[in-house]
């Protein structure tokens, strides 16, 4: 699996900067009750992972499939069982009407925008960067931050595990039964080895780092230096012309016939 | 005693949130292939995303694990690309701290599964909340509202409680728990025997 791709600029933004603005602008878009003018926000977020995250179109692309799914998935039980009194089609318990359909497709497109902006800073940003900067710029406790860094590392090691319990359950002829208490058998088998292997990893990890005289004082040295450049500057840029213009547009150009979306 | 949280406690803590998160991304497939059923049976299957506040309290016992596990999963889960972004994030800090608002009601005493699935409830209703500002939910009908809470806090009970205390149940029959458990009253009365 070719996993490469071109540090551009939205890699170089300073971590803590992206996280925070992100959440912000998740709260924001919590406020916004216009379908036009998140429908316009939505693109904008869109066009910065398309065009800026450095990864390839294709693998974008595919990344984005389940995105579709969420969309259906999160608009259809609004559209089809939301309040509303302009009625489209009565059948049973489904009760489409011009106002649920419509706030079921603003959620889907709430739905997409988190989503995307979720991926962009999942795509362009490294976990290691992200914890450097946390203890630089926000003074995290860097107990909290190098257990993290330290948790990340043993993911690879849980997935080489998982796989030889498989391996080891495949060897000595486990059948592949069926109904509930396969399942039990099975999850138990799993989690219990996983788990406690674990947390004695964990266990052995903080006893060396404390060994080694990590003591977890926040006035210690850093490796990595993180601080803020430009490009800060230009993403925050970025996201206030894109509310700003996203709001003049869905004014000029509706593309709904509907304003606030709630009943 | 000191009951403030050690790097032994949070290194395992988070570790064990890690795998949790892991679990909690492959879980977002499996409830988005279920939601179009309809009638919410996505819902039964929401409480996985609590129990990592549960099945850490329940290991290492002490003040603040709840919350360090759920936020640490939820961003681990978000690290490694969730299909719901940011969401996840918010979600998880609001969760663990419903489910560490109940264990903190108890003192921190109790680790029954009365109390787990008190937790399980707690973090069930922090993503009501959240849900009320995301997704209008007061605007469903009430019929499919009814369905959709009671579902949520049915599953959750069931996954984040009762399968968290007997999951560690089983875990403690390994031994491990004791590495990373405070060493409890019945310890100390056992050395002075």
């Amino acid at each position: 699996m070719d996993l490469n791709f071109n540090e551009t600029w939205l890699h170089k933004i300073n971590p803590t900067l992206k996280l925070f603005t992100m959440i912000l602008m998740f709260i924001f878009v919590l406020f916004v009750h216009q379908i036009n003018w998140l429908i316009n926000l939505t693109f904008g977020a869109l066009l910065l992972l398309l065009v800026f995250s450095g990864h390839p179109k294709k693998r974008v692309s595919l990344l984005l499939i389940p995105f579709l799914i969420i969309f259906i998935s999160t608009s259809s039980s609004m559209i089809l069982f939301g309040k509303g009194d302009t009625t489209w089609v009565k059948w049973g318990l489904v009760h489409i009407t011009e106002e649920s359909f419509y706030r079921g497709l603003h959620l889907g497109f709430r739905a997409l925008i988190f989503a995307t902006f979720g991926l962009t800073f999942a795509l362009t940003t490294r976990p290691v960067n992200l914890f450097y900067s946390l203890m630089q710029q926000v003074k995290l406790n860097p107990k909290y931050a190098y257990s993290f860094m330290a948790g990340l590392r043993l993911i690879p090691i849980m997935i080489e595990e998982f796989l030889t319990i498989r391996n080891a359950m495949k060897v000595r002829g486990v059948e592949q039964e069926r109904g509930l208490q396969a399942f039990y058998f099975k999850i138990k088998s799993y989690s219990i080895p996983l788990l406690s292997q674990s947390i004695r990893r964990a266990h052995r990890i903080a006893v060396a780092m404390e060994a080694k005289r990590f003591t977890g004082e926040r006035d210690r040295t850093y490796y990595y230096k993180l601080g803020f450049s430009l490009n800060d500057g230009i993403f925050v840029a970025y996201l206030g012309v894109m509310i700003l213009l996203g709001y003049y547009l869905s004014v000029v150009w509706p593309l709904f016939p509907v304003g606030d979306v709630r009943y | 005693m000191n009951r403030g949280l050690k790097l032994t406690d949070i290194l395992v803590t988070i570790v064990i949130a890690i795998g949790f998160g892991i679990v909690y991304k492959l879980w977002g497939p499996l409830y988005y292939f279920v939601k179009p059923l309809g009638l919410h049976i996505d819902q039964l299957i929401y409480g996985m995303w609590f129990m990592a506040a549960t099945v850490a309290y329940l290991i290492i016992r002490k003040p603040g694990v709840a919350f360090l596990a759920e936020v640490a999963a939820a961003s681990g889960e978000f690290l490694v690309g969730s299909e719901w972004g940011l969401e996840v994030l918010l979600f998880g800090v609001v969760q663990g701290l419903f489910a560490e608002l109940v264990f903190m009601a108890f003192r921190y005493k109790r680790f029954d599964v009365t109390v787990v699935s008190l937790a399980a409830i707690g973090s069930a209703v922090g993503s009501i909340i959240m849900d009320y500002y995301k997704g209008y939910i007061e605007d469903l009908a009430l019929w499919n509202l009814s369905l959709f809470l009671g579902f949520r806090i049915i599953g959750s009970i069931l996954i984040a409680g009762v399968a968290a205390y007997y999951l560690v149940k089983a875990l403690e029959k390994t031994g491990v728990t004791n590495l990373v458990r405070p060493a409890s009253k019945q310890d100390y009365d056992a050395l002075d025997q």
